[in-house]
Formats: C-alpha cells, sequence, structure tokens
C-alpha cells in the first residue's frame, strides 16, 4: 500500500516542484519520511491574509490518495474554518464516508483523484473566502460576520507575525 | 491501564542494573568458592546432590555432565568449578543473583541488537515497546497465577524464564514491524538496512523454530494442556514474524520491478489475510483454551480473559467483514465493468487518476473514466462511487439504496453517452475526463476558477442541464490544454466558445492564432517577481538584458511542457535524466536565475538537493512576500485607518537580522551555487527601501 502512496506522492512532488501554482510551496520536510510534508501558503491578494505566508504541515496516511492528508497550519491562525489548534476544516479533507457536520454532501468530500496542489489551493481561497456556516473556530466566525474591522486587526497582526516582523 | 501507572516507576540506569548485577554476581560466585573449599562440605555435597529434585532440566544436564566428566576427566580444576556450580545452583541465594544475571544478559543482547539493528528507536516506536511489554507483563502474570495457579518457587521461575524469553522475541518482532513500516514511507533506504533487519528477523525466526522443538520436549515430560499453552505462544510469534517477512519480501520485489504489477494488491491482500486471520485464530483458541482449562470461572482472570476473548472475537468478525466485502467488490467489478480492450488503451494518454501510474490494462467505469483494476477496487471497499465524476456505482446497495441510485445511473449513463458523442474523435483521448486535470487550475488565478471546478463536480451529481453544457466545453478545453499545457484555460476556453471544436482550436494555437499574449491572470503566474515585488525585479535583473528575461518565461515553460509530457512515461524512481534537467544544466545560469525567483525549477535526483531546494524556495518566497509587504505596507497603512504606526519607522538592519531568520542550514552543506544570487541582493534591496 504505502509503496503506490508513495509514488504518487513524489509523483505531485515532482509537478509541485516543476510548475508550482502562484504562492504555493510544498513537499517533505525530510525525504526520510515521505508522509509528512511543510507547505508555505502566501494569502490571497486583495484579502485580509494578503501578504502573509502561512505554514502547514500535511501529514498522508498510508493508504494515500485512498483516503485524505491532515492539513494543520503550524502557525497561528484566525480563521472561521480553522480550528484553534491549526486544524483545517474544508469539505475535501474530509473523507468520503464519515460527515462530521452533517451537511456536506459526498460530491464535495475526498476522491483519490484530488491531489496536494488542489487541496492548497481550495485552502487559499477559503482563506480568501471563509465559511462561516461551518464553524470550526466560532469566535472567529462571529467576529467574520458582525466585526470584520477587527477581524481585519487581527489577521494584519498575524501577517505580519507569519513574515518574523514585530506586530505593529 | 497498568502500563501508565508502571511507566512511572524510577528504574535504574543500565550502566548501574549492570554493575549491581555483576557485583552480586562475583559476590556469590565468591561465596560459593569459599564454601566449597571448606572438606565438610564435599562430604555432603554428593548426598544432596542426589536428593535434590528440583529444577528438573538443569539438574538433569548436569548429573550427566558429572558423569561424563567423572569417566572421561579427572581434572582436578574442572571438578572443582563444577563443585561451584553445583553448590551455587543449590544454594537460594545465588540462584537469584543467576537469574538476576541471566536478566541482566537478556537486556543487554536486547541493547546490542537494538545498537545493531535500529540504531536510536523512534518515539512511536518506544512507545508501542512500552505498551507491549507492560502488557505482556500484565498478561503472563494473570497467566501464571490465575490460570496456572501456580503453587512452586521453581515454578514460577521455569515459566517467568520462559515468558522472558517468549516476550523477547515478541518484542523484537513488534520492533521489526514498526521499522518495516516506517522504512516503507521513505524512498530511499539503503540495502544494508534491509539486511540487517532481515536478518534479525530471520534469527527470530529460527529461535521460535527451537522453541517449538523445546515445547514438544516439556509437553512429553508435562502433558498436553502445558504443551498446548506453550506452543501458542509460539505458533503467535511465528506468525507474526513471517507475516512481516512475507510483507518485506513483496515490499522489496516491489521496490526493485518498475512498472505497475497488477497481481500485487492481490498478494498482499490475501497473504495479509491468512496471517491476520491465522494469528487471530490462535489467539482466540488460546484464550479459550485457557478459560475452560483451569477451574477459574469465578475470578478476576477470568474477567480479564473473557474481555480479551470479546476483542479477539470482533477483531475476527470485523476481518471477515471486510473479507466479504472485497469479494463483493471484486465480483461487482468483474460483472458490471468490462477491461478495457487494446485500442480503447491505445486511444487513451491519461493516466490512472488514483495512483498517477501509466495504465497498460484498466476497467472502465459507465461514465466513461479508466481506472486500475486494483486502484478501482481499493476505492470503491470504501466508497461507491465514481473518484472522478462522483457517479454512484451502487456497490454496496446493489441499487435499492434510498436515493433513487439506479434512475440516476441511468441518467449518468445517458449523460456520459452523450458527451462522447458530442466530442470530436480527433484528438486521440476520447476520455470524458473533464474533472481530472493537473496543471489546470494553476493557469487561472485563486479563486474564481477553483471555486467553479467544486461546484462543477456537485452540479454532475444533481444532473443538471446547464451543467453539462459548462461540463462539455470545460472537458474540450481540458482536452487541447493537455496537448499544449502551457496555454491558460480561460483563453482556450474562450476560443472554444467561437469554434466549438478542439480541432479548430488546436489548429489555431498551432498556427499561432491564438497566442498565449499574457492575460492579466497568466502573467501573474509566468513572471513571479512581477507580482511579487514590482521594485525588486528592477532591482535583480537590471543587470540581464529584458531578452534573456523573455527566455527565461519561454524556456520555463517550454521546459514545463515537455516535462509534463515525460513524466507520466518515466517511472518516477527510474534513473535515467529527465528533459528538464538536463535542459537546465545546459545553460545553469538560466535556471539558477529561475530557481531564484522561487518558482519551480527542477526536479532533483538526490533527495538531499530536493531537501536544500525545497528549503531554499521557502526561504524565497518568505524573502519575497516580505519584500512585498514592506513595499506595500506604507500604502496600507493609509488605507487601514486604524494601523496606528506605520510599519516603514523599521530600520533597515533590524528588518536584514530577521531576515536571517529563514536561512536554513542546509547552506552551509556546499551546494551554495544556488544561493548565490538572491543573498547577495536581498539586503541591498532592503536597505534602499
Amino acid at each position: 500500500m504505502a509503496r503506490s502512496a508513495l509514488r504518487r506522492l513524489m509523483a505531485e512532488y515532482k509537478q509541485l516542484t516543476l510548475n508550482p501554482p502562484e504562492g504555493i510551496i510544498a513537499g517533505p520536510v525530510c525525504e526520510e519520511n515521505f508522509f509528512e510534508w511543510e507547505a508555505l501558503i502566501m494569502g490571497p491578494e486583495g484579502t485580509c491574509f494578503e501578504g502573509g505566508v502561512f505554514p502547514a504541515k500535511l501529514i498522508f496516511p498510508p493508504d494515500y490518495p485512498l483516503s485524505p492528508p491532515k492539513m494543520q497550519f503550524t502557525c497561528e491562525m484566525f480563521h472561521p474554518n480553522i480550528y484553534p489548534d491549526g486544524r483545517v476544516c474544508i469539505s475535501i479533507l474530509h473523507a468520503p464516508g464519515e460527515d462530521p457536520m452533517g451537511y456536506e454532501s459526498s460530491a464535495e468530500r475526498w476522491s483519490p483523484v484530488q491531489s496536494v496542489e488542489k487541496i492548497l489551493l481550495s485552502v487559499i481561497s477559503m482563506l480568501a473566502e471563509p465559511n462561516d456556516e461551518s464553524g470550526a473556530n466560532v469566535d472567529a466566525a462571529k467576529m467574520w460576520r458582525e466585526d470584520r474591522e477587527q477581524f481585519n486587526k487581527i489577521t494584519d497582526r498575524l501577517v505580519r507575525k507569519s513574515l518574523g516582523l514585530a506586530p505593529a | 491501564m497498568p502500563a501508565v501507572f508502571l511507566d512511572r516507576l524510577p528504574l535504574p540506569s543500565l550502566q548501574a542494573y549492570t554493575a549491581v548485577s555483576v557485583l552480586l554476581l562475583s559476590c556469590s560466585v565468591y561465596y560459593a568458592v569459599q564454601i566449597t573449599s571448606d572438606p565438610e562440605w564435599k562430604l555432603n555435597a554428593t548426598l544432596e546432590f542426589e536428593n535434590n529434585e528440583g529444577a528438573k532440566n538443569q539438574t538433569i544436564e548436569n548429573r550427566r555432565e558429572l558423569s561424563f566428566d567423572e569417566v572421561l576427566l579427572e581434572n582436578k580444576i574442572f571438578r572443582r568449578l563444577l563443585e561451584i556450580v553445583i553448590f551455587m545452583i543449590q544454594e537460594p541465594l545465588c540462584i537469584w543473583t543467576l537469574i538476576n544475571m541471566a536478566y541482566c544478559c537478556l537486556i543487554l543482547v536486547g541493547k546490542f541488537i537494538q545498537k545493531l539493528v535500529f540504531g536510536e528507536l523512534r518515539v512511536s516506536e518506544q512507545q508501542h515497546i512500552k505498551d507491549k511489554f507492560w502488557n505482556f507483563v500484565f498478561y503472563k502474570f494473570i497467566f501464571i497465577f490465575g490460570v496456572m495457579n501456580v503453587q512452586f518457587m521453581d515454578e514460577v521461575v521455569l515459566w517467568c524464564g520462559w515468558f522472558s524469553v517468549l516476550g523477547f522475541l515478541h518484542l523484537l518482532s513488534q520492533l521489526c514491524k514498526d521499522r518495516f513500516e516506517y522504512l516503507s514511507l521513505s524512498p530511499m533506504t539503503s540495502r544494508w538496512t534491509h539486511v540487517r533487519l532481515l536478518a534479525l528477523l530471520s534469527v527470530i525466526l529460527i529461535s521460535s523454530s527451537s522453541l517449538f522443538v523445546l515445547c514438544v520436549f516439556v509437553g512429553l515430560q508435562a502433558g498436553l494442556n502445558t504443551f498446548a499453552f506453550m506452543v501458542a505462544e509460539c505458533a503467535l510469534v511465528t506468525v507474526r514474524t513471517l507475516y512481516i517477512i512475507a510483507r518485506y519480501f513483496i515490499h522489496l520485489w516491489d521496490i526493485n520491478h518498475e512498472g505497475v504489477w497488477e497481481k500485487r494488491t492481490t498478494y498482499v491482500y490475501y497473504s495479509e489475510l491468512t496471517f491476520e486471520l491465522t494469528a487471530l485464530v490462535v489467539d482466540f483458541i488460546h484464550h479459550l483454551h485457557m478459560l475452560l482449562w483451569g477451574n477459574i470461572f469465578l475470578s478476576m482472570a477470568s474477567l480479564v480473559i473473557c474481555m480479551q476473548l470479546r476483542y479477539l472475537f470482533h477483531e475476527i468478525r470485523h476481518r471477515l467483514k471486510k473479507h466479504k466485502n472485497y469479494l463483493r467488490v471484486v465480483r461487482h467489478m468483474e460483472s458490471n465493468y468490462p477491461m478495457t480492450s487494446l485500442e480503447e488503451m491505445e486511444n487513451n494518454s491519461e493516466n490512472c487518476a488514483i495512483c498517477w501510474d501509466y495504465m497498460e490494462s484498466a476497467r472502465k467505469l459507465p461514465c466513461g473514466h479508466f481506472f486500475h483494476n486494483s486502484c478501482l477496487r481499493s476505492w470503491l471497499e470504501q466508497d461507491s462511487s465514481c473518484p472522478t465524476c462522483r457517479m454512484s456505482l451502487a456497490v454496496h446497495g446493489d441499487g435499492s439504496g434510498g436515493t433513487p441510485t439506479g434512475d440516476d445511473n441511468h441518467n449518468n449513463l445517458l449523460g456520459a453517452l452523450g458527451r462522447q458523442e458530442g466530442e470530436p474523435t480527433h484528438t486521440g483521448n476520447q476520455t470524458t475526463n473533464h474533472f481530472f486535470h493537473f496543471d489546470g487550475s494553476r493557469y487561472v488565478s485563486w479563486f474564481p476558477s477553483f471555486s467553479v471546478e467544486v461546484t462543477h463536480t456537485n452540479l454532475l451529481g444533481n444532473r443538471q442541464l446547464p451543467a453539462v453544457q459548462t461540463s462539455q466545453l470545460d472537458n474540450m478545453a481540458r482536452q487541447v490544454q493537455q496537448m499544449f499545457p502551457h496555454m491558460p484555460l480561460n483563453l482556450i476556453m474562450e476560443d472554444l466558445r467561437s469554434t466549438h471544436a478542439v480541432e479548430l482550436t488546436i489548429e489555431n494555437i498551432l498556427d499561432e492564432r491564438l497566442v498565449s499574449h499574457p492575460s492579466p491572470m497568466f502573467q501573474a503566474n509566468t513572471t513571479h517577481t512581477a507580482i511579487s515585488t514590482q521594485d525588486s525585479s528592477q532591482d535583480n535583473y537590471t543587470t540581464q538584458p529584458i531578452a534573456t528575461n523573455e527566455r527565461e518565461s519561454d524556456q520555463r515553460e517550454s521546459s514545463a511542457s515537455t516535462s509534463d509530457w515525460k513524466f507520466f512515461e518515466d517511472t518516477v524512481f527510474s534513473l535515467d535524466e529527465d528533459t528538464s534537467e538536463s535542459s537546465s544544466e545546459d545553460n545553469g545560469g538560466l535556471t539558477r536565475a529561475l530557481s531564484s525567483m522561487g518558482h519551480g525549477c527542477r526536479f532533483s535526483k538526490s533527495p538531499q538537493e530536493r531537501e536544500s531546494m525545497l528549503a531554499h524556495r521557502k526561504e524565497e518566497l518568505f524573502k519575497a512576500a516580505k519584500r512585498k509587504y514592506l513595499a506595500t505596507s506604507g500604502s496600507r497603512t493609509a488605507e487601514l485607518a486604524s494601523d496606528p504606526e506605520p510599519s516603514t519607522s523599521y530600520s533597515s538592519s533590524s528588518v536584514y537580522d530577521e531576515m536571517n531568520i529563514f536561512q536554513d542550514p542546509s547552506n552551509s552543506r556546499g551546494d551554495g551555487q544556488w544561493y548565490s544570487i538572491p543573498e547577495h541582493h536581498a539586503p541591498e534591496h532592503v536597505t534602499e527601501r
């Protein structure tokens, strides 16, 4: 099992290296374990995350791509669809069988034709357009709905922090 | 859990323990020497020796030795030594020191094997070993005192000895399993590591077989029940070890075997099934035997054993259920999804969407998607829809699931057929693989395009007519784009909207009527620095003529496209150089400039280089992002009235210091050529700010 997963991951890594999508870098940090990647995601332009570079960890199961990887931001994040511990809550990362929130149709969930690239792109689009119905971080969802200015302030601080700059 | 509690016991370090053991042993030897040199003892010794009927095995052996020696050797020193040994075996205190020494040796041997074969243990391995160890101790304690109800000290000692050896082998095989699983996650493992691990596995196998022989000997004397108890444990170790060895060989064969091995998963599956089931059944019978044999129905031990039995029963049932599911999926696939014909395969240039490998043979779903037989099977075991288009396949419900799947299915089938008919047959890839694309979305800037894609699958599932329309166009565009990966998707789409045919669009592209002139979105992708830092690109590249800049992006595109084509023909691990690499070596300067842009460049064959290049690219991204942030922060602060302090107030030196945070230690590895350009420029640029 692990063998085909390894081949597939190697193929994805190669593709992401040769043709990286804008604002995304991903790959295994230490190739001794090819099933643990680190990704850097640039905050999408025109949003409150613009300019930030956010590191995240991707952990692949041994039966990848049959099961989805787990993704977790390793920096501080404040977003309606990101749990306070950094785990990302988007539908394509959920295995087709389970339905933790009870509202996703199986069409939106994981399928082996998805890839790291698609995951990261949809995370970027999630950063740009939070879905405040699925509240992974209820505080953030509430603030996003009600007090956008305060939300922007917090994300601006996060952007600065992600770049290693002192808070403004 | 006993493990948690026992874990906190303060244990002495191995050195201290060894030292104490050796000291105790020498003390007892000294004591034995002192006593045996006493002439009075010698008179009693033979008498005592004859009477002693305790620890059977050892005494029998010793007796044989003694007679052997008396006949053959009248050596004085040897006799003396023998006396000491006999004395030590008879004297309780000395026996304890001997036993202690034996355990110490066992631990040292274990430590030695660990150093030799495994090196440093990983955290999860340590945790597994600890859990397993305390579990083993716990259950064996219950076995000895609860089930066997041992009364005499020497029996306890013998059982303990037996289980210690057994537990030792158990732990080693567990360790081997963990390590093997870890090694199979890594693309490069040295041959030597495999050899050592396999050697250890065979040693475990041999020792467990010799233990089996011991079982037979003991069983002849102690009766059938004891024999059964001992054999069960032996068999468990043997089966587990054999399982690991079998998996290992399959893995090794697979790694050294190029291409896709269709039958592999079947072998793996059945070997897994047999070994797992055998181990479970043996364990189950063993526990059942324990429960029924001793009169322990009303004791704590029976409770523990019942719990274990329940767990094993569930495991067996679960395994059988999984197997049934497997068989059903296989049957379903064989009856419903035909293997593709040869010409279909020739026309199909796609790879399997699940494993991304080349397909020599495939199964075809009713929606027209191809997959490897084994890939499709493992997916259908857990889900019943087409991975690509999510069409429901009704593997599990047999069409009678609550939703009208049959109807849906039919509709989808019609839709798929319609799509196939509507497609021009020219292009050579007839698949209606409209959702499967690797490189499409990256040419489209982030959000709008991508969300279109997700809803696209959604709509297809709901069978709305407009969706088919767009998906047809989408599909055609992707077909074109697969031939011309450098063309932006939206451009192709636009052209398709006017031509309505793939051939015409292809002709347009070939005649260069459709030039990939940088549409705003596309530009953002190819010239990376343009969006990230407008001014820094001037800074960095003013020395290069503008023509080079253009050639650069051309080069990048062409190498990208060729490598895309080549990529799937190459097996990933093949050793021949691929085009992108050789081209990058031809004009190293260009690619270096490219890599300095933090953008994709080449995919090295050496893992170390890949790692350092990845680290370098990350660092570059950080630098670029920071430059850009600082550049725009002035205008930002004006926009965000809430921001109290303009961030330009940072001194350039502090910024420079912060930048060093991201410099990776891999820089010092010696392949510094990749880093030369950006490192010189970035600080200058910042100071200018």
